[in-house]
């Protein structure tokens, strides 16, 4: 609950009296009130240095250090103030926190040492303020990034652990070469045969000098075939082992494979043994001599000893919309120009521009400066065409490419701080969900402890027995008792979501004969029982309850099965039972699938009387009890 | 190319200037209230000067301008029930507490409202609840105010209740007050049918007297 709005609960609990005319039950007595105290004034020496401030002020948030009865740790007698060894600096800004409801973050103070003060005040940082939330993020994630930075490199310095197996070995090896110096080995080989086998691919078209008995130059692919084809073998076989034994090192085989690396390991090596495969057919030569284009990627097998690389086609990805309206407004230019070009040009005895598409040749010559002159504009007005789209030219490929840089740049960050706000407002929502929640759990908490005035002696027995009864600071007392009073008003009471789920089911499968104003009255003073019944209770009970009992035994029939697991021995009834005798789920009988699961309820006599017996005995766990859902 | 750039930042700061000074105007503009003194806060209530003090700083806290409008007031009670929808009865408490019907609750008219439902004598708080419930001031509580009323109450509850709150439940509620309340059967409730009928009844002299020890 935000800061000042607990000086308000005076007034929501005095304006509570308006309800009071229109209630329907007696209300709950309101808890004593205790802080008869005057409001003083507290001092707080904080390494010597002095804050002063009411005790009202601390006292707003219960939960943390300086509000709650931890304090009283700190009292110092022989001055008579609170003394905290801590930074009175940081100390000022928690202060402050108290005062205004808002934490903010210092720009100055160094992110670890805030954090260790606010865990000191039993303060969560997700209060910090909208102001200064993002900064305080930004710092602590880098922060954690740098220590993460640090303990990898420290591992990685580490010796292998030594329960390592040999396939996690094996792909630390890969993926980190400067471990061991066999992987060390492995990744310089490897690159050395990357850089021959693409050196073999380039000297091979260099032309060697003729043949003693041709008059044309051939190239050296041709003139040393053999040695050409065994060196790629021997390149080839070298990849291919790399990537089996990649591939069996590889702790997620699937997601190896539809890496992209793998991807580039694969397209490099197919081609060769297509080739081999293929090498008798002459049909399909014209096929053969396209894959082995494809042994230039090859080179792209580089990135993995590159960082550099990698950046760069990341780059390129996260820049594609931009590249794309490049290439988009370049075509949209190009048509345009072409067209105008070929009717301009179409006059001119033999002129190259023979349709439009021929044009597009001349066009993206010219825009983009380079003019080789194979086409070249006779007519004036093609002429005048032609400066202008050198001109557009330089404007169209100029304009987007510094966009396309500040933007690559600014969306880049920008989106990597849209996702990072909104992790952040996730885990922030729902903490402050988690708490606000937390109100109306710990009202229902507060209930089910037995803490409700009307059977005290029954309560503070099952309290005593179950659940663990915790001091309630003042605050909450009060604002439980105004929750209740509107309980009270209403004569309906607060559930948690489950309960109503579960409710909303039973609804729906039992029809409900029509209430009408006269029950009301005696449903109310059922309210009160199944009230005071359903301390303890953690689940949801048929709502049939506050029937009379006319209607009762039938409904119950219909909505409740039974699983009898033993012989009743104890006199408990079965299908006319009320629904306070159910009893806990043991765990020696594993065939029981209950969806109704009941806590023992306190010996409450039940007002109803249909002639069942009615008294429970927990120490035999009989019948569970199964709502139809 | 740079040029281009230069010139569009230009516009944009211009706009932005003139945006700031619109918004600067509003908060001259904005509402600062100062309450009378303490001494005549005194004499007009029945706190002390302790009390006083204590009220303003909770109430100056919240509200640093001094006066608190009807979406501050309807925030402010929300957040004491999380499960529902305060915010009708928040505008019929709002409605109650501004008496002099400026839109806005001052100090004044808090600590008035609040001597009233907590040093007030029985009929005074009575006077105050039919104040409440009695929408449009006019004497009389009519079935539909009631039952506005009503609905408000019910909506702070929320959806997860026990009973399942069915649609006609308020009305319901809303039939059994006017039973008990509207003595001649003519359908409105009068201030005097009201406090009459209060002060027979137990329970509610009972729980008139329950938040006596608030402050």
């Amino acid at each position: 609950m935000a800061a000042g709005v607990a000086a308000w609960l005076p007034f929501a609990r005095a304006a509570a009296i308006g309800w009071m005319p229109v209630a329907s039950a007696p209300m709950p007595t309101p808890p004593p009130d205790n802080r008869r105290k005057q409001d003083g004034l507290i001092l707080l020496n904080v390494s010597g240095q002095k804050f002063q401030t009411w005790r009202n002020t601390l006292e707003r948030y219960p939960d943390t250090l300086l509000g709650s009865t931890e304090r009283e740790f700190f009292f110092h007698e022989e001055t008579n103030e609170y003394f905290f060894d801590r930074d009175p600096d940081i100390f000022r800004h928690i202060l402050n926190f108290y005062r205004t409801g808002k934490l903010h973050y210092p720009r100055q103070e160094c992110i670890s040492a805030y954090d260790e003060e606010l865990a000191f005040f039993g303060i969560i940082p997700e209060i910090i303020g909208d102001c200064c939330y993002e900064e305080y993020k930004d710092r602590r994630r880098e922060n954690q990034e740098r220590i993460q930075d640090d303990e990898d490199s420290e591992n990685q310095n580490d010796m292998v652990p030594p329960d390592m197996t040999f396939r996690e070995t094996m792909w630390r090896a890969f993926e980190n070469p400067h471990t061991s110096t066999m992987a060390l080995v492995f990744y310089y080989v490897t690159g050395f045969f990357i850089a021959v086998s693409v050196m073999a691919n380039v000297v091979e078209t260099v032309p060697c000098g003729t043949l003693p008995n041709r008059v044309k130059q051939v190239s050296c692919g041709e003139r040393y075939a053999l040695a050409f084809f065994c060196l790629d073998t021997a390149c080839v076989m070298i990849f291919t082992v790399e990537y089996l034994l990649r591939l069996m090192a590889a702790p997620s085989r699937w997601n190896f494979i539809k890496s992209v690396m793998s991807v580039i390991d694969v397209v490099a090596i197919m081609p060769y043994y297509i080739g081999l495969v293929m090498t008798d057919n002459e049909d399909v030569s014209g096929a053969f001599v396209t894959l082995r284009v494809f042994r230039v990627f090859r080179i792209f097998k580089f990135s993995r000893h590159s960082a550099g690389l990698r950046i760069l086609g990341y780059t390129l990805k996260s820049c594609a919309s931009e590249l794309g309206f490049l290439l988009f407004s370049l075509t949209m230019a190009i048509i345009i120009f072409a067209t105008v070009m070929f009717y301009a040009e179409k006059g001119s005895s033999a002129s190259k521009f023979t349709s439009i598409p021929a044009a597009f040749w001349y066009t993206i010559v010219t825009m983009t400066t380079l003019g080789y002159g194979d086409m070249v504009p006779k007519t004036i007005v093609g002429k005048i065409v032609g400066s202008v789209c050198s001109l557009s030219g330089v404007l169209v490929i100029a304009l987007p490419v510094p966009v396309i840089v500040s933007n690559f740049s600014r969306i880049y960050h920008q989106s990597q701080r849209a996702d990072k706000r909104r992790a952040q407002k996730k885990t922030k929502l729902g903490r402050i969900a988690a708490r606000k929640s937390g109100g109306t759990s710990a009202y229902l908490q507060y209930k089910s402890n037995g803490l409700l005035s009307d059977l005290i002696d029954e309560a503070s027995k099952a309290a005593g027995q179950a659940l663990v009864c915790k001091a309630n600071p003042m605050f909450d007392t009060h604002h439980n008792h105004l929750l209740h009073c509107l309980e009270k008003t209403t004569n309906h009471e607060f559930v948690d979501e489950q309960t109503f789920e579960t409710s909303l089911l039973e609804v729906s499968m039992v029809k409900h004969p029509p209430h009408s104003p006269s029950l009301s009255s005696g449903s109310s003073s059922q309210g009160l029982s199944c009230c005071s019944r359903r301390n303890k209770r953690k689940s949801f009970n048929v709502p049939n309850s506050n029937m009379t009992g006319g209607h009762r035994n039938s409904i119950q029939e219909l909505s409740t099965i039974h699983i009898r697991e033993r012989p009743i021995t104890n006199s408990r009834s079965s299908l006319n039972a009320k629904f306070e005798e159910t009893v806990p789920l043991n765990c020696k009988q594993p065939y029981i699938t209950a969806a109704v699961i009941t806590l023992p309820t306190p010996p409450v006599t039940t007002p109803e009387d249909d002639g069942s017996a009615s008294s429970p005995d927990y120490s035999q766990a009989n019948i569970v009890r199964v709502s139809a859902l | 190319m740079g040029a281009l750039m230069v010139i569009f930042s230009l516009q944009k700061d211009q706009r932005r200037k003139r945006t700031d000074s619109v918004e600067d105007e509003l908060e001259l503009s904005a509402v600062r209230h100062r309450p009378e003194g303490l001494e005549q806060l005194e004499a007009l209530t029945r706190f002390n000067r302790k009390e006083l003090q204590i009220l303003y700083r909770g109430f100056k806290n919240e509200c640093p301008s001094g006066v608190v409008n009807e979406d501050t007031f309807k925030d402010i009670y929300s957040q004491f029930f999380p499960q529902g929808d305060a915010s009708t009865y928040a505008h019929f408490l709002f409605n109650a507490f501004d008496t002099d019907k400026d839109g806005s609750v001052s100090f004044e008219d808090f600590v008035m409202g609040l001597s009233i439902l907590l040093r007030g004598s029985v009929q005074e708080k009575l006077n105050w609840a039919f104040n409440l419930y009695d929408i449009n001031k006019d004497g009389y509580i009519t079935k539909e105010e009631m039952l506005d009323i009503m609905k408000a109450i019910y909506d702070m509850m929320g959806k997860c209740t026990y009973p399942l709150l069915k649609d006609d439940t308020p009305r319901q509620h809303v039939e059994i007050f006017f039973q008990k309340m509207d003595k001649n059967k003519d359908g409105v409730v009068t201030m005097d049918e009201f406090i009459d009928c209060c002060q027979n009844d137990e329970n509610i002299m009972r729980s008139m007297q329950l938040f006596d020890n608030v402050i």
